[in-house]
C-alpha cells in the first residue's frame, strides 16, 4: 500500500531530513510515526501526499510510483489520501461545514450528496450541534475534529494526521485517538505522527520510530504481519 | 453545474472581495473601450459622410494622343462591366471637336487651324449611387488613372477624397491610442489576478491538498478577468452611447456644420458587439496569462 524504497530528503545541502528510509505499510495498518521535534516526522508524511519531493529514493503509494505521477494526475493521488495538518488548515471564512465539504465540492459532488456525506461525518466526529458554526468561534479540540471530519469525508484509502493531538489535554486527546481507531476499524489505513509516550503506551500499535531523519534500529520496517 | 455554480460563486466573490482596486480596473478598461470606441465611431462616421458625399460622381479620362482603340475598346469593356459604374460614354477627338463647335459657334474659326481635332478622345463615366461605394469608387479611380492609356481625368470628388484622408489619419491615432490603453489594461488586470492568487494563498493550498483539478482551481481566476472586461465593456457602451446622444446637441450649438458632417444618428451595432468582445477579450487574455505564471504548482 505504500511503500519507501531507500529515500533521502535533503532541505538543505549536506543535512538530511530524511536518509535512506525504506518502509511498508499494508492496506488497513494503523501505525504511529514517532520522534523528538525535528526528526522527520512531518516530511515523512509530506511525501506521502507528494507536498514534498524526496531527494532520491522511490515511493510507491497504492502501487504506483507516485514520482512518476504528472502535476496534472495529482489530484487524483490526493482524493484517496485524507490529511489532517499539525495546524489544522481550516479556512476562517467558511462554516464548519463548508469547511468539511470541502473535498467533495472541488470533486463537483451534487449538493444532495455533499449534504449526506458532511452531516454523516460531522455526527462521527461530534460535531453536528456546530456545523454553521465559523473556526475561530469552537475550541482548539473541536477545530481538530473538524480537520478529522473534512480529511475523511471523501472517502479515502488513506489517512494521515501529523501531530494531531499537539495542542490538546490528554482526555481530549484520548478522545480523537478513538475516533482514529474507528476510522481505522473501517478499513482506512491510518498513518499519525506523534510524540506523545503516553498516548503510544495507550493505544498499543505498530511503531515506527523516527530520530535525526533515520529510523532506531529497534523500528520494524516491514508490515506488522511480518514482525508479529 | 454545481461546479459551474460553485466556480462563478467564487469568481464573484473574490471581486467583491477587493472592491477598490475592482474598480480601478473596471474604470479603466471601460475608459480604454470608450476611447476606442469614439475613434471607432469617428472613422466609421467619417467613412459614411465620405460615400454620402461621393453620390452622383462622375469622371473624365482623357486619352493620350497615341492610343489604339482596341486599347480604348477594351477599358470601355471593362469600365461595363464593373459592377460601381452606372453609365459609360465615349468621345472620340471628332466627335469631341464637334461637341466644342456647337457649343461655342463662335470659336469654330479656330478649329480650322488643325488638320485633326485638337482635343483628345475621352470616357465619361458615370457611377452608381449606391449608398457606401463611394470609398470604393473613389479606389477605382485612382486604379483607372493609373493606366498607361491614360493622360488626364477629371473628377467631382476632391471632397471625398480628403474626407478619407482625413478618416484614415483618425483611425491611425485611434488605433494608437487604443493599443496603448488596451496595453494598460491588459496588465492591470494580469496584475490584480496576481492580487488575487496571492491573496487566496491559502485556500488554494488547501484545494490542492484535498484534490482539486489544477483547472478547478485556475477557471475562477480566469472567469474573475473575463467578468472584469466583459462589465467593463457594458459600461463603455453606455459612455459610449451617452457620449454619441449628448455631443451633437453640443456641436450644433458650437459648429453647425461638423454635426452635419458627421451624423451621429444611427449608432451601428456592430461597434457596441466589437467593444463587448474586446472587452472580454482582453480580460480573458490578461487572467489566463497570470494564472498561468502565477498557480504553476
Ligand atoms: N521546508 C523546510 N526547509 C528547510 N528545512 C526544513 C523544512 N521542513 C523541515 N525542515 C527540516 O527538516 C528536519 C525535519 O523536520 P520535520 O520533518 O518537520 O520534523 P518533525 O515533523 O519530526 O518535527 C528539521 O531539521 C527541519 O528543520
Ligand atoms: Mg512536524
Amino acid at each position: 500500500m505504500i511503500e519507501f524504497y531507500h529515500v533521502f530528503k535533503q532541505y538543505v545541502k549536506d543535512q538530511y531530513a530524511l536518509f535512506d528510509i525504506s518502509l511498508s505499510i499494508q492496506k488497513g495498518e494503523f501505525v504511529f510515526l514517532t520522534g523528538a521535534s525535528g526528526a522527520g516526522k512531518s516530511t515523512l508524511l509530506k511525501l506521502i501526499f507528494k507536498e514534498e519531493l524526496p531527494s532520491k529514493g522511490q515511493i510507491l503509494v497504492n502501487s504506483s510510483n507516485i514520482n512518476l505521477i504528472p502535476q496534472k494526475e495529482l489530484y487524483l493521488l490526493r482524493r484517496d489520501i485524507g490529511i489532517v495538518f499539525q495546524d489544522f488548515k481550516l479556512l476562517a471564512n467558511r462554516t464548519v461545514y463548508e469547511n468539511v465539504a470541502i473535498p467533495l465540492v472541488v470533486r463537483g459532488e451534487k449538493k444532495s450528496a455533499i449534504d449526506k456525506m458532511v452531516i454523516k461525518v460531522l455526527a462521527q466526529v461530534g460535531l453536528s450541534h456546530r456545523k454553521n458554526y465559523f473556526p475561530t468561534h469552537i475550541s482548539g479540540g473541536e477545530q481538530q475534529r473538524v480537520a478529522i471530519a473534512r480529511a475523511i469525508v471523501g472517502n479515502p484509502k488513506i489517512v494521515i494526521a501529523d501531530e494531531p493531538t499537539g495542542n490538546l489535554d490528554t482526555e481530549l486527546s484520548i478522545e480523537v485517538f478513538r475516533i482514529f481507531e474507528k476510522i481505522n476499524a473501517n478499513g482506512i489505513t491510518t498513518i499519525i505522527a506523534t510524540h506523545d509516550l503516553h498516548l503510544l503506551n495507550m493505544f498499543p500499535k505498530r511503531t515506527l520510530k523516527l530520530e535525526q531523519g533515520k529510523f532506531t534500529s529497534s523500528t520494524p520496517t516491514g508490515p506488522a504481519e511480518v514482525t508479529l | 453545474m454545481n461546479l459551474l455554480q460553485s466556480t462563478l460563486n467564487n469568481a464573484f466573490i473574490s471581486i467583491s472581495r477587493n472592491k477598490l482596486i475592482n474598480f480601478l480596473s473596471f474604470g479603466i478598461i471601460a475608459f480604454t473601450l470608450l476611447i476606442f470606441g469614439i475613434f471607432n465611431y469617428l472613422s466609421y462616421s467619417l467613412e459614411t459622410f465620405a460615400n454620402e458625399f461621393s453620390k452622383n460622381i462622375e469622371a473624365i479620362f482623357y486619352f493620350k494622343d497615341n492610343v489604339e482603340q482596341p486599347e480604348i475598346d477594351l477599358l470601355l469593356k471593362k469600365l461595363k462591366e464593373s459592377l460601381l459604374v452606372e453609365d459609360v460614354t465615349f468621345s472620340s477627338r471628332d466627335q469631341a471637336e464637334i461637341a466644342f463647335s456647337r457649343q461655342f459657334p463662335e470659336l469654330k474659326y479656330i478649329l480650322s487651324e488643325f488638320k485633326t481635332s485638337p482635343f483628345p478622345a475621352s470616357i465619361e463615366v458615370k457611377f452608381k449611387q449606391e449608398y457606401n461605394i463611394g470609398t470604393k469608387v473613389i479606389s477605382f479611380i485612382e486604379d483607372i488613372e493609373k493606366l498607361s492609356i491614360i493622360e488626364s481625368k477629371q473628377v467631382n470628388l476632391d471632397w471625398a477624397q480628403k474626407v478619407m484622408a482625413i478618416k484614415k489619419f483618425i483611425s491611425l491615432v485611434g488605433m494608437f491610442l487604443s493599443m496603448i490603453l488596451i496595453f494598460v489594461s491588459a496588465f492591470i488586470i494580469f496584475n490584480l489576478i496576481k492580487l488575487n492568487i496571492f491573496y487566496r494563498k491559502e485556500e488554494i493550498n488547501i484545494y490542492r491538498l484535498v484534490g482539486a483539478t489544477d483547472w478547478y482551481i485556475k477557471i475562477p481566476f480566469i472567469i474573475e478577468g473575463a467578468l472584469l472586461g466583459f462589465f467593463g465593456s457594458i459600461m463603455a457602451c453606455g459612455l459610449l452611447f451617452i457620449t454619441l446622444k449628448l455631443f451633437p446637441a453640443y456641436a450644433t450649438f458650437m459648429y453647425n456644420i461638423f454635426k452635419d458632417m458627421i451624423s451621429f444618428k444611427n449608432i451601428p451595432l456592430i461597434l457596441f458587439l466589437r467593444l463587448l468582445l474586446l472587452g472580454t477579450g482582453i480580460g480573458l487574455l490578461s487572467s489566463y496569462i497570470s494564472v498561468r505564471q502565477f498557480l504553476k504548482n
